[in-house]
């Protein structure tokens, strides 16, 4: 089992602090986050589908439930939400067997709570298959079948994300892509029109509730970003002018627990 | 603790297995029956608690002092329950998988029904599902040669094949996207491209042949060599730093019960 050092004893609790203050700061007064050109984007390519006629695809990528994975259904709750008002009927295909009743279960939510529950249909969220290239094969069938408007990938990828979003590309479908997966966002940039990078994928439920509470976090993290921006630039000029530390400061880094 | 060592320890004994079983399952019936009684409200509180509950023990079971050495080397007072609370995942993970069988059947079985223009591929899922099902099913209960060689056609010979065929797409859908992302539109097109022809040059014998009279550091192996352990490195890294303190921030919400909006509320 991995277990933590010295350096993560200290350093985890320290910015896990930073960002439960900046929460409870961000309860006191409103903060101001900047635009997320792929998260405004959004209501655009509802709008797109609702236009042409055509349903809308959410795939939250091929992870269980885990925090990218719930970060992805909160998304495609919104996108959800946005297209309940419009009739606009989002396909959901999942590779996880135990995410297939929380899509439901929150899709369902998304449709009482705007007042339409006989809008929801639980045959839009589909179990494909658990194999990565037996769900990416259905998802681009899924794309080519139903013709979809607009295309959302949000959600743990891995090679198999080219593959549909190439094909969402080819139909000309507007598509919008996030993943904390780094090896996948160059072909996400190339296929879709849209792509959240890096940490917005976090700060994405935060951007597009506007809660508090999330605007606080998101604060936070930015807070935890400068410190160990600070802890680089140490390393920088220790690393350049006195040496002589580094065995000191690496056995404290990556020394044993 | 002796209590709890033994309750999650293999039972050998079918006797008390099957009484074990059983208990589970009525515990399971009642919490299910307690937790369809009580109000929404204070199901999310429960279910809250759950999350924290599950949350703290690995949070300890991370940051506790381990044993350095000795027969429990490398493991503190909560590492030999990892293997149990696991096992739980896996228990629920495997109900979930009848119910993505239900919905398969459901969405699959109406199309056949409806008899819509997709039908036939309706059809091929019915005929491919029962086909690796039984034959599964017989070559695990009775393996003998033919239910051996049925496994093999149908999960070597032909799932694994069918895998190998989409990931083999991959080639040619990178060929298209790069060909759209390498046009050259505007300046960071055109930066992208050359890095890319760098890259690539760098990568095979032609290029290193074309650059090898070139000072060292002047030479597209070299070039390569720096953007990708330099250049790439320092992106990939700072990426990755907001990653994970997204991550954190975000375990965070949800193990506190923070999180806002959408199915949190």
């Amino acid at each position: 089992m991995l277990h933590a050092n010295s350096a993560v004893r200290i350093f985890v609790p320290l910015l896990s602090f930073i960002i439960l203050a900046a929460i409870y700061v961000a309860r006191q007064r409103s903060l101001f986050i900047r635009r997320i050109y792929g998260l405004t984007a959004i209501e655009e390519a509802v709008g797109r589908a609702t236009e042409m006629g055509r349903p809308m695809l959410g795939v939250p990528g091929l992870g269980g439930i885990d925090i990218v994975t719930l970060q992805a259904v909160a998304i495609l709750a919104y996108v959800a939400r946005i297209g309940c008002r419009y009739r606009t009927p989002l396909l959901v295909p999942v590779a996880d067997t135990t995410l297939l009743p929380l899509m439901q279960e929150t899709l369902q939510d998304v449709y009482v709570s705007e007042g339409k529950p006989e809008l929801f249909d639980p045959e839009n969220v589909r179990f494909l298959s658990n194999r990565q290239f037996s769900f990416a094969a259905a998802v681009a069938g899924t794309i080519l079948r139903e013709r979809t408007a607009a295309c959302f990938y949000f959600g743990l990828f891995y090679a198999e994300a080219l593959i549909f979003s190439e094909v969402g590309q080819q139909i000309g479908a507007i598509q919008i892509a996030g993943t904390p997966s780094t090896l996948q966002i160059p072909f996400f940039i190339a296929t879709c029109d849209y792509v959240i990078i890096g940490d917005e994928f976090y700060a994405a439920s935060a951007y597009l509730t506007r809660e508090p509470v999330l605007l606080g976090s998101i604060i936070g993290q930015d807070l935890c970003k400068l410190l160990l921006i600070l802890g680089v630039l140490v390393g920088i000029v220790v690393a350049s002018i006195w040496p002589i530390y580094l065995p000191l400061i690496k056995s404290f880094l990556l020394g044993a627990g | 603790m002796g209590l709890w060592s033994g309750f999650f320890h293999p039972v050998h004994s079918k006797t008390l297995l099957a009484l074990y079983i059983a208990g589970v399952l009525f515990a399971c019936l009642v919490l299910f029956l307690v937790l369809q009684l009580i109000p929404v409200p204070a199901r999310r509180h429960v279910i809250r608690f759950v999350t924290f509950l599950g949350g703290l023990f690995y949070a300890l079971e991370f940051f506790l002092p381990v044993a350095k050495s000795g027969p429990h080397a490398d493991q503190n007072v909560l590492t030999p329950y990892t293997t149990a609370f696991g096992n739980i995942s896996q228990a629920i993970v495997g109900f979930t998988i009848g119910l993505g069988v239900i919905n398969l059947f459901q969405v699959h079985l109406g199309r056949l029904v409806k008899r819509s223009s997709d039908a036939m591929f309706s059809l091929a899922f019915f005929l491919s599902f029962l086909a690796m099902f039984l034959v599964s099913l017989w070559h695990h209960s009775h393996p003998n040669a033919l239910s051996r060689a049925l496994n093999h056609i149908l999960f070597d010979g032909l799932l694994q094949s069918l895998d190998a065929t989409m990931f083999s797409l991959i080639a040619f859908y990178i060929a298209s996207a790069a060909y759209r992302a390498f046009r050259v539109r505007s300046l960071e097109a055109t930066i992208l491209l050359v890095t890319a022809l760098v890259v690539m040059l760098g990568q095979i014998p032609v290029g290193t042949y074309l650059t090898h009279t070139f000072p060292a550091p002047l030479r597209v192996e070299n070039i390569r060599n720096w953007i990708l352990t330099q250049a790439n490195v320092a992106v990939i890294r700072a990426i990755a730093f907001g990653l994970d303190i997204g991550a954190l921030a975000m375990s965070l919400r949800i193990w506190l019960g923070l999180e806002r909006g959408n199915y949190f509320d």
